[in-house]
């Protein structure tokens, strides 16, 4: 079989995983979890980008950023890109969800 | 596991530890180390290993390390997992939190925890098996010494960073006032950190669990 080289796809263009592993769930690794002052939020998505998870949801004008906390394993990333230190690292005890 | 007990071992004690990976791996293989070597000195039969399943690492994942002492001749000594232990020692607070850490704890088993915060608080987050609990064990570790962050000793390398030379020595020495699991005495032989070890024996808070606490020493 021969395929033209145009028809290849784009190497490491993969669609998003639509399923989730059970035993990939990261949210129990945290010790630290991320809080966002959104008084202080400029919506750079300097955090988005950043995230080694893809744990944060960009917000639209009515609402602010929100951490995947089933994903997000804490490690405070996020906090140390922050130009305005808009996010700060809370220890994951003082929640009792 | 089979509802029968292939291994049973009256005199066999299984300790399990659980720490975040990477930066106190060390220290939880510290403590199973310092309390298998200590029980060695005793005349006790003795195994010390981490679970090679955990995936090691890798920052914050929860990792185990695994410990047993006997008096007799360790039957089970190719069993890789402590499917049923006597003492869980964990060496961060927050692994109460959403982790199934008294998984196929014994009745009569101990908890030692590594908190500033009451045993009270901690235990609303451990959902499964807390009944089997008989004592609940809370010391401040991190204020007597710190994680030592190495690979060395990793994976059956030698440890140059020496036996419990960080706060694993703290929790031993905690696990020690709670159970008695091996004389004082022997602990410090093996332990780097004497004064932590001393420290933490003096202030270990220990509490008796019969469905509520009550604080004993």
């Amino acid at each position: 079989m021969t395929v033209p080289y145009e028809k290849i796809p784009f190497a490491g263009t993969v669609p998003s995983p639509q399923k989730e592993n059970e035993g990939m769930i990261t949210g129990n690794w945290r010790t630290r979890r991320p809080i966002l002052d959104a008084e202080k939020c400029t919506s750079c998505q300097l955090c988005w980008i950043s995230c080694p998870d893809s744990s944060i949801n960009l917000g639209d004008e009515t609402s602010s950023l929100t951490f995947n906390l089933k994903y997000c394993k804490g490690c405070g990333i996020c906090n140390e890109v922050c130009p305005v230190g808009a996010i700060s690292l809370v220890p994951e005890l003082d929640f009792e969800d | 596991m089979t509802s029968e007990n292939l291994f049973e071992e009256p005199g066999l004690k299984q300790i399990t530890v659980w720490a975040r990976g990477v930066y106190e791996n060390k220290e939880a293989r510290d403590v199973v180390v310092a309390l298998t070597e200590a029980a060695a000195l005793e005349g006790k039969h003795v195994q010390a290993w981490e679970n090679y399943v955990d995936l090691p690492d890798r920052i914050y994942v929860p990792v185990r390390a695994y410990g047993k002492i006997s008096d007799q001749v360790i039957e089970s000594r190719y069993v890789y997992e402590n499917e049923v232990p006597d003492i869980v020692v964990l060496t961060e607070e927050t692994l109460v939190k959403g982790i199934d850490i008294l998984a196929g704890i014994k009745p009569g088993g101990v908890l030692v925890i590594n908190t500033k915060r009451s045993a009270e608080y901690l235990l609303k987050f451990i959902k499964k098996d807390t009944l089997n609990l008989s004592r609940i064990v809370t010391v401040d570790a991190n204020s007597l010494a710190k994680s030592i962050i190495t690979l060395s000793g990793a994976e059956g390398a030698t440890d140059a960073s020496g036996i419990g030379k960080g706060m694993g020595a703290a929790l031993a020495a905690a696990v020690v006032k709670a159970t008695g699991i091996v004389e004082f005495d022997s602990l410090l032989k093996i332990v780097a950190n004497k004064s932590a070890a001393k420290k933490a024996y003096d202030q270990a808070v220990v509490y008796d669990y019969v469905k509520t606490l009550t604080k004993v020493i």
